[in-house]
């Protein structure tokens, strides 16, 4: 009779061995680990554009066509400066929108304006003065810009300086006149 | 009195044992890094680039299945100024092999908003998470951040 309990004991640590057996190799099915990693990036000077002073072409004679020098050479007549501002050395695309003529507040006469091949220049020194061009791009066709490199430059300050010439007719109503002229700028993302 | 000892020591090893189990412990090897971003211009980072896409390892007992859970960040943050980031269904991929490629996983393209579930390899797991940044035109600039948590856990198989 004693002999056969121990037997059962045995039975019963070999079945408690055989769970053991059983266990430990599950036991690693418990573990979590949890990490917190980090998404990092560094956003750069945002883009501006600013028209800092018109392309103002003064008195126009009747039948006297008058050119606005970009560089502020021509008397009487101012050159368009646009302002730049944005990542230093980034280079930007310019896309510039000009009008093929100024008209009156009230749309009633119209005068051409042209814009020749190298009627506009690149700063990208800093200076934003047209008369005291620093570097950049001197001539650059302001209806077609792709064929210029253009950038913000190393102090993340540029210009655009735009000369233009107005033609008036013979029987141009006199009075003020005016046209958009619409510059676009954007990262190339280089 | 025998009866109810045997039991007892059954519920001890199965306590010792839950808590002596090798557990799995996952490293941070790099972090999900975008570098300069341009206002305007949205930015990915692929999964396959190295030193950029976010890596993970995980050690743990081979041949244990694990989840993988992330929790992702919808936008990075700059002192209150918000960036949004997009983790597409593809963005993650995972390696057990003893020499994890990135550049051609063992398993590509799994989705990183939902569980993944893999079997850890002689050497553990790797883990990489790439992913987007869209940042607007007038961006304010800075360093941005944001937490990626990942959790990893044995399934029991």
């Amino acid at each position: 009779m004693e002999r056969k309990q121990v037997n059962g004991l045995s039975g019963k640590l070999a079945v408690a061995a055989l769970l053991t057996l059983f266990v430990l190799p599950m036991s690693s099915a418990f573990g979590q680990d949890v990490a917190t990693g980090q998404a990092i990036a560094n956003v750069l000077a945002a883009l501006s554009i600013t028209a800092t002073t018109d392309l103002d072409f003064g008195n126009v004679y009747q039948g006297v066509a008058v050119t606005a020098a970009k560089d502020n050479s021509t008397v009487g007549t101012t050159a368009g400066v646009f302002t730049i501002t944005g990542e230093a050395a980034a280079e930007i695309s310019v896309y510039m929108v000009l009008p093929a003529y100024l008209a009156t507040v009230s749309g009633d006469d119209r005068m051409t304006v042209s814009f020749n091949t190298t009627d506009a220049a690149y700063d990208n020194t800093g200076n934003v003065d047209p008369a005291a061009f620093g570097g950049g791009v001197a001539n650059v066709d302001p209806n077609n810009w792709t064929t210029a490199p253009t950038d913000v430059g190393a102090g993340g300050t540029s210009a655009i300086f735009l000369g233009g010439r107005v033609t008036p007719s013979v029987n141009q109503a006199a009075g003020p006149y005016s046209g958009d002229i619409t510059v676009t700028v954007a990262y190339t993302g280089t | 009195m025998r009866s109810i000892y045997i039991p007892m020591v059954l519920v001890i090893l199965l306590m010792v044992c839950a808590g002596s189990g090798n557990a799995q412990t996952i490293t941070i090897n790099n972090d999900l890094s975008f570098g300069n971003v341009f206002p305007g211009i949205p930015k990915v980072v692929s999964k396959a680039t190295a030193g950029s896409a976010a890596e993970f390892h995980v050690s743990g007992t081979a041949g244990n299945e694990v989840t993988i859970d992330f929790t992702l960040p919808t936008y990075m943050n700059l002192s209150g100024a918000n960036m949004q980031m997009i983790f597409h269904t593809t963005d993650c991929a995972v390696d057990s092999s003893a020499s994890p490629d990135q550049s051609n996983p063992g398993a590509d393209n799994l989705n990183p908003w939902h569980t993944i579930t893999y079997r850890l390899g002689s050497t553990g797991l790797t883990i990489w998470l790439g992913g987007t940044v869209v940042p607007k035109l007038i961006q304010t600039n800075g360093s941005y951040a944001a937490s990626i948590v990942l959790t990893v856990a044995y399934t029991g198989s």
